[in-house]
């Protein structure tokens, strides 16, 4: 029997992403471009696809309108005469005269989706980590153990790890403690510098999921969030299990990135980079879809000095005149005038970058025009007079803003 | 005096509930439709209603996620004539699930029990 056949996948895509201001201020946190050629969500989704999983609901809200763009470019694919499907599906203000108050209440305002689908098992997603992962090897977990809920997990290092949520589990993976962010996350027995935590991919009992979800939709001092509410809720009183999640290559944890900050985008983007990537994108037994475009080849363009690139991913339709790039990720189209140098920088589309510029530690947003000359990185005063700049010292420019040539 | 509300669209059953939990010392507010029902919802402090499914235009299983959506933990009995509604996930959100019947013993025990 194919376990896939009574699952019902639901993709959560809704938040805001304020830390990830300005980036998303006119777009969806999913939606948001990542390695040069993707965009966040495309690695949950091509998770589905890499685990068989073609009947996809996407919720979104905040900035709905660049996710959905992004659906229908890149993955209209589904074929619906075989059952498949991939729905957009904003709040529909149905039941209820409000958005959506947390993750919990996004599937609670979609009962309706589960009442028609009848499906055993839900698994729930976020649109915005970066991972790779068979969730086909999860659900065959959830059902060896006949579990309410399962909750993957993964080793984090302790002081980076009061962003989530911490699972304590007894030595047959079973659940026995769940702490929502907290100040300082217990480190795990057997290595206290690192804790365990919740990668908020869920599979639920369907029944269960449903019965919880009522519950909690009527608990007046809820948030409503599945991390805050539904699994403290639930663990100790319904049977709830941590799936281990580990690169089935090499046995070792998995690599998983939320992508909550902008710091984090920015380390996400080098983890890509060297000949030997942290994560790596050229896995052919599990590819990732990208933006399908029609751009032609990157040109390089030599007169007298080369172009000089080391451990960079440089997209489709760029033109790169006598420029020097390393450790950088280049969207398709961008162009990088003569003496330009380019150094741990984020280019998204389109960006153009004239003679002399020189760029470190940055994220350029699409269609910016670097004048001649322009240097970002090099002052953190002169660059946060103009830009948000992280904690980290990344740069970052919005493609709001207009700059003068020096 | 806690009050109830009662949705049904059979004028004789929605009398009958009302008159009996009336004599139970219950104030009791009518509606023989949903959209009369969230209306009386959003206006009256309500502590209980008690919800008939079948009825035309809104039905009770529509309008029970949205009486819950303007008041947060009010209870719900669903009180109907068929019982192949209880597969329903939207029934879940009730409290109580009950086969019509004439005589209300049943339903005046569950009223007790959810407003005690």
């Amino acid at each position: 029997m194919d376990p896939l056949k009574h699952l019902t996948t639901i993709v959560m895509a809704g938040g805001r992403g304020e830390r990830l201001f300005p980036l998303t201020r006119d777009k969806a946190k999913p939606a948001i471009v990542f390695g040069g050629v993707y965009r966040i969500i495309d690695f949950t989704l091509s998770n589905c696809l890499n685990s068989g999983i073609r009947r996809i609901y996407v919720l979104s809200q905040y900035g709905s309108l660049s996710l959905d763009m992004h659906l229908k470019r890149t993955w209209d694919i589904m074929r619906p005469e075989l059952g498949e499907f991939l729905y957009s599906v904003p709040p529909q203000q149905i039941t209820v005269d409000r958005w959506y108050r947390g993750t919990a209440d996004s599937i609670y305002q979609n009962l309706k989706i589960l009442d028609e689908e009848r499906p055993q098992q839900v698994l729930i997603l976020s649109g915005d980590h970066v991972y790779k992962m068979n969730y086909l090897h999860m659900l065959e977990f959830h059902l060896r153990k006949e579990a309410d809920l399962t909750v993957a997990a993964v080793p984090a290092p302790r002081r980076e790890a009061s962003a989530f949520g911490i699972l304590h589990v007894d030595h047959d993976q079973r659940v026995i403690g769940f702490l929502e962010k907290p100040a300082d996350p217990p480190g795990m027995p057997e290595n206290p510098e690192m804790s365990l935590v919740s990668m908020g991919v869920y599979i639920f009992a369907a029944e269960t999921l449903v019965r919880e979800l009522i519950a909690d939709a009527k608990r007046k001092d809820s948030k409503h969030d599945f991390g805050r509410d539904i699994i403290p809720q639930m663990v100790g009183r319904k049977k709830v299990f941590a799936f281990n999640f580990v690169n089935p290559q090499t046995g070792q944890p998995g690599y998983w990135r939320d992508i909550g900050q902008l710091d984090a985008y920015f380390q996400a983007h080098m983890d890509l980079l060297g000949e030997e990537a942290v994560f790596d994108l050229f896995d052919g037994d599990w590819p990732v879809r990208g933006q399908v475009s029609l751009a032609p080849p990157t040109k390089y363009v030599t007169k007298k000095q080369p172009v000089e690139i080391t451990d960079s991913l440089i997209a489709a339709g760029c033109e790169l005149q006598e420029a020097r790039v390393e450790r950088s990720v280049l969207s398709p189209g961008v162009r990088l005038g003569r003496g330009v140098e380019v150094r741990e920088a984020i280019l998204w589309h389109e960006v153009r970058v004239g003679v002399g510029a020189k760029i470190r530690r940055a994220v350029i947003e699409d269609g910016v025009h670097i004048p001649p000359r322009f240097t970002i990185g090099f002052d953190r005063k002169a660059d946060a007079s103009r830009f948000p700049v992280t904690d980290g010292g990344v740069v970052i420019v919005p493609n709001n803003v207009t700059l003068e040539a020096p | 005096m806690k009050t109830i509300l009662v949705v049904d669209d059979d004028d004789a059953i929605r009398m009958l509930i009302e008159m009996e939990l009336q004599e139970e010392g219950y104030r009791v507010l009518t509606a023989s439709n949903a959209q009369d029902a969230l209306k009386l919802v959003e206006t009256e402090p309500l502590d209980l209603v008690i919800l008939d499914i079948r009825m035309p235009g809104m039905d009770g299983l529509e309008a029970l996620p949205r009486m819950l959506g303007i008041k947060e933990g009010l209870k719900v009995i669903l009180n109907t004539a068929y019982s192949q509604y209880q597969d329903s996930f939207m029934s879940w959100a009730a409290d109580a699930y009950l086969i019509k019947s004439a005589d209300l013993t049943e339903l005046k025990n569950k009223v007790k029990e959810l407003l005690t």
